[in-house]
């Protein structure tokens, strides 16, 4: 294929004056880096919002029975008379592709007593082994986990504050049972844990799952809840479609919901962000096609005689045009070329060693879900798609009025420098 | 002589511009006959409208009142597109002020008009070469031109101008800003031109050493011809 002079023309404008070229590319890398980097910041905000929004207690999915949500009845339970049905459940859970971990889990309300004091608060059943690759709440910080089928108790610190206990001491524990009384039983503190969200911390008491079944009557079969880990957890939603179907054929009366129901509020604030991304992308390069323009249109004006002179002698309009949009596309190209060769390393850098600001900031929690003061960024690949696309736009828009200009000129007139 | 011999006709032809709401006449009922193969100097002081004139003929700019002929085809009212393409196959422009592209090798300024033209990049390379040999622009293909004297640049436009073998090459005061040797290699060089190639020469000029070249003179005086004498014999 024949090479259109207008390349060679337009590129070779590039370097007339080249330091014109060069900041003119510095300012569109600069747009670049900006973007790619504040999309992938944030990105990699809502990505710590979800993974600890799930990793801390809730899973990525959950399986239930039918009706326990959104009341989170003790009375719904799925399951069996013995452990065999929870072992198939469990097996079916983790056969689907993207789901690495399974745990099931029985919840009750109650009281927790100390000598002197007395709060209310959820009681967790937990096997200890599975839960552990399951959720985060089970690191504790001090003393060591419960053993399966013994009245040991991990309380949150704030409750062990209020409660004025630590590992070693005695707790009364009341809950309501499913047949109608109250179970009441003394547990052991063996260990505390902090989430870093002070509401967890303050209510919820993790115990064996065998304890608390046999402390509200439930049968060693019957649970409130498999939690599960999916390695993405955007494929949850994918996941559960996949494992209900499967629940349904293999008799379980249970289905699986993903986090996106469970905690709808992360999924809005994700959406939140990702709109956000193209008011960024808005902003950086809408103050960049300025530039370009100005750039541009000095650097047009400053040629219109040869631009004359091409068009008398017998360049097209459109062809002029071309030339001019052609050297905008090179500086485009130069501009994504210096944007990448900047912003890859950094993006990189910052990816691989998170920025931890925990010298400046604690933790918080927002929506639930704890935020570290820890900055990661993501690998944000479509705004890097989006920045390119946008960084060529802003080039080639911002040389369009330029360039309708310089192929209007009257060539004349101009030559004659009138 | 038939239409197929005339390079460029005229007919009636005004160019009139308004300077604050008053109307200056550039050219004023212009009728001429160019025919192919002539040496012709449009003569006269600045602002006689020899140039404007010029841009008639070159369809460079449109006339206020009149008719042109280029080869025999009327392009009064043709539209740019055609226009543009008509002066890109059959009419080479040499400016005052070379006009040549900075960013380009002097061969490729003048493979230019080769270059809008989609010739293939050996074939005009080898154009350009075999004229710059005749025109004595040897070994300068590779000079920007700002590595050329006056003289050189101007030459390179001149290949420019006939490099496309155009029916017609129009000059505006091509010598204007050259010494007197530099101006008498480039009268050489087009005169040699006309003479062998049969390229038809139309000049602005109020070059006293360009017009004793010329064969026919064309007199300019406020916009209207004031006298059209032939000196010689045509090489066509």
């Amino acid at each position: 294929m024949k090479k259109s002079p207008w390349w060679t023309i337009g590129w070779r404008n590039m370097g007339r004056s080249r330091r014109r070229t060069y900041i003119t590319a510095a300012a569109l890398a600069g747009g670049y880096f900006s973007i790619v980097v504040l999309v992938g910041l944030s990105r990699g905000i809502v990505a710590e919002m979800i993974a600890n929004g799930t990793d801390l207690i809730a899973g990525q999915l959950q399986v239930h029975a039918p009706d326990y949500l959104p009341d989170k009845s003790i009375y719904e339970t799925f399951g069996g008379v013995d452990r065999a049905s929870i072992d198939s459940l469990l097996t079916i859970v983790e056969s689907d592709p993207d789901i690495s971990a399974a745990a099931p889990r029985v919840y009750a309300g109650g009281l927790i007593g100390s000598d002197n004091f007395t709060v209310p608060g959820q009681l967790m059943g937990v096997d200890v082994d599975r839960e552990s690759s399951v959720s985060r709440i089970v690191r504790v910080d001090e003393g060591r986990l419960p053993r399966p089928g013994t009245n040991e108790a991990v309380l949150g610190g704030e409750m062990a504050r209020q409660l004025e206990v630590a590992i070693g001491d005695e707790l009364v524990v009341v809950a309501p049972s499913v047949d109608g009384s109250m179970g009441n039983d003394l547990f052991t503190v063996v260990g505390i844990y902090n989430s870093g969200i002070v509401e967890l911390d303050a209510t919820t008491v993790i115990v064996s799952i065998e304890a608390l079944q046999y402390l509200i009557f439930l049968d060693e079969g019957q649970i409130h809840e498999i939690a599960a880990v999916v390695l993405d957890p955007w494929d949850a939603e994918d996941a559960a479609d996949r494992l209900n179907p499967l629940l349904q054929s293999s008799g379980h009366e249970a289905e699986a919901v993903p986090w996106t129901e469970l905690r709808p509020e992360l999924v809005e604030y994700a959406n939140l962000v990702s709109a956000s991304e193209f008011i960024i992308v808005i902003v950086v390069f809408g103050m960049a096609i300025f530039g370009v323009a100005n750039t541009m249109l000095m650097a047009t004006y400053e040629r219109r005689r040869e631009f004359a002179l091409l068009l008398a002698l017998g360049a097209s309009p459109w062809g002029v045009i071309k030339s001019v949009l052609a050297e905008a596309i090179a500086l485009g190209f130069i501009s994504i070329l210096a944007g990448v060769v900047f912003t890859a390393p950094f993006l990189i850098w910052w990816h691989v060693a998170p920025l931890d600001l925990s010298f400046a900031s604690g933790g918080f929690s927002m929506s639930g879900s704890y935020v570290s003061p820890v900055l990661r960024v993501e690998y944000p690949w479509s705004a890097i798609v989006v920045a390119s696309v946008s960084l060529f736009g802003t080039a080639v828009l911002a040389a369009t009025y330029p360039a309708i200009r310089s192929a209007r000129l009257p060539a004349a007139d101009t030559l004659a420098g009138r | 002589m038939s239409d197929k011999t005339i390079a460029v006709k005229t007919e009636n032809l005004w160019k009139t511009y308004e300077h604050d709401g008053i109307e200056v006449h550039a050219v004023r009922d212009v009728s001429l006959t160019i025919n192919s193969g002539e040496f012709v100097a449009l003569a006269g002081p600045s602002g006689s409208g020899k140039t404007t004139l010029l841009n008639l003929i070159g369809t460079l700019t449109r006339s206020t009142q009149g008719k042109v002929w280029i080869a025999g085809r009327d392009v009064t009212n043709e539209p740019e597109g055609v226009l543009a393409r008509l002066r890109l196959q059959s009419i080479g422009f040499v400016f005052q002020a070379y006009n040549l592209l900075p960013i380009l090798t002097a061969a490729e300024n003048a493979e230019l008009s080769l270059l809008l033209q989609g010739m293939d990049p050996a074939e005009r390379r080898q154009r350009v070469l075999d004229l710059f040999g005749r025109i004595g622009l040897n070994g300068l293909e590779d000079r920007k031109p700002n590595k050329l004297s006056g003289g050189q640049q101007q030459r390179v436009a001149v290949a420019r101008a006939v490099v496309g073998e155009p029916a017609m090459v129009l000059a505006d005061e091509p010598t204007a800003n050259l010494d007197s040797h530099a101006s008498d290699e480039l009268l050489d060089v087009m005169e040699e031109l006309n003479r062998d190639l049969g390229v038809t020469f139309v000049f602005a000029t109020h070059d006293p050493r360009l017009m004793e070249r010329a064969h026919r003179i064309v007199h300019i005086v406020d916009g209207a011809v004031a006298s059209d004498e032939v000196k010689t014999v045509q090489n066509a």
